[in-house]
């Protein structure tokens, strides 16, 4: 009686390990990608912005706009290619938590998915926060 | 373009060294924009939490590849220090710049200090005994419990709460300071909740990216990022910070933190001396 207890207890523990094993994976699967795209960007910015010559301290930038990212990156202007880095890279660690959240909710630990959306409440109320005047 | 390399060759400096001694970049970063290229001390935190989410990134994909980071426990306390980062975002635009300087004084001689002591006790991957975790615990969690779930191989996380309150004040640290805050999480997994410290070190730098994303997106928001000084900075770091990890096994660092407890030493006179005027 008590032998396939064990078994479908280490069986289960197998599992649950595995599955613990595939969302770190995937986790570090999307910040590697995520790394790689943002730095990406940034590299091409940059080589723009040595081939633009001139010091970047005393060029000013209008604040960002993300609808004219794709028409800076268009004409190949250092700013869109910076500013898109920008956002990957703010973005890759709150794509993890959102592949953490679907992996968790795969396994079935809702908990644990709950902390991952409250982190991106969190984020998402930083966004409505930032965007008012300071005082 | 002189400007441009030299902020690549600031940002790679800082990558390089940042590996070589277990910090991340920001402690470096924020007293090279300040003091050599005249930024204001908010503008030179804005371009520091876009590395210190960059090395970030790069490194916790490795650590979670080697299971070495408690995702788990990590989720639990990055909602707390992103909490953190987002109040210590909104008071950093509202605090002096002189203010900001002092605190960041403070923060180069604790990191100062906390290298010396390292470097004296010399305890390497020392974990507090979990033998009987219980003791600090209490009794053991449920299986499949919350706490339960928080646990790794050999160790569990004991004192939740302070871990938690820890947490709110690492998210405040790094976002009025430009750092990641592994100076506070490290020792607060550590020696606190009692995560033994490869653990520790693994799972604060996974919530850096996060902690720093909350704060990075206030100060992106209110114009406190200029990409033409984060770019070239940030691809220096990234890459200082890969050839770091890759000497860092061929390298004796004890002569290195010692040089690096004087010139954070000399940082801290200097920023003390703007702070106060």
């Amino acid at each position: 009686m008590t032998a396939p207890v064990t078994a479908s207890g280490a069986s289960s523990a197998g599992t649950a390990a595995s599955r613990s094993a595939r969302v770190d994976r995937s986790i570090a699967r999307i910040l590697r990608a995520g790394t790689l795209v943002s730095i990406g960007l940034l590299a091409v910015g940059v080589a723009l912005l040595a081939i633009a010559g001139g010091s970047p301290l005393e060029r000013t930038l209008p604040g960002l706009d993300p609808a004219r990212i794709p028409a800076d990156i268009l004409a190949l202007r250092p700013e869109g290619f910076l500013w898109l880095g920008l956002l990957a890279t703010l973005a890759t660690p709150l794509l993890r938590v959102a592949a953490a959240v679907v992996g968790f909710l795969g396994a079935g630990e809702r908990r644990m998915a709950g902390l991952g959306v409250a982190v991106l409440i969190v984020i998402a109320l930083a966004v409505v926060v930032a965007q008012r005047p300071a005082a | 373009m002189t400007v441009l390399l030299l902020l690549a060759g600031g940002g790679f400096g800082a990558g390089v060294f940042g590996s070589l001694l277990g910090l991340g970049g920001g402690i470096l970063i924020v007293p090279l924009l300040t003091f050599g290229f005249g930024l204001d001390f908010r503008a030179a935190v804005g371009v520091s939490l876009v590395c210190v989410i960059v090395t970030s990134s790069a490194a916790a994909g490795v650590y979670l590849e080697r299971h070495l980071a408690n995702l788990r426990l990590g989720m639990l306390l990055e909602v707390f220090t992103a909490s953190g980062a987002l109040i210590g975002g909104l008071i950093a635009f509202l605090l002096p710049d002189r203010v900001l300087a002092g605190l960041f004084a403070l923060l180069l001689v604790y990191t100062a200090v906390t290298m010396l002591r390292r470097r004296a006790t010399s305890t390497g991957d020392a974990s507090p005994s979990i033998e009987n975790p219980d003791d600090a615990a209490g009794a053991a969690p449920a299986p499949g419990s919350f706490r339960a779930a928080l646990a790794g191989p050999g160790y569990r996380p004991v004192r939740l709460g302070a871990g938690i309150g820890g947490s709110v004040f690492a998210g405040l640290v790094s976002a009025l300071l430009g750092v990641g805050g592994g100076i506070v999480k490290v020792p607060l997994m550590h020696l606190v909740m009692r995560v033994p410290l490869k653990v520790a070190t693994a799972t604060s730098n996974l919530m850096i990216g996060v902690t720093a994303s909350a704060s990075a997106i206030v100060y992106l928001l209110r114009d406190g990022i200029n990409p033409l000084v984060a770019g070239p900075t940030a691809v220096g770091v990234f890459a200082g910070a890969m050839v770091g990890s890759r000497v860092a096994q061929r390298i004796d660092v004890r002569l290195l933190r010692l040089l690096f407890v004087a010139v954070l030493a000399l940082t801290a006179v200097q920023m003390t001396l703007r702070a106060i005027g």
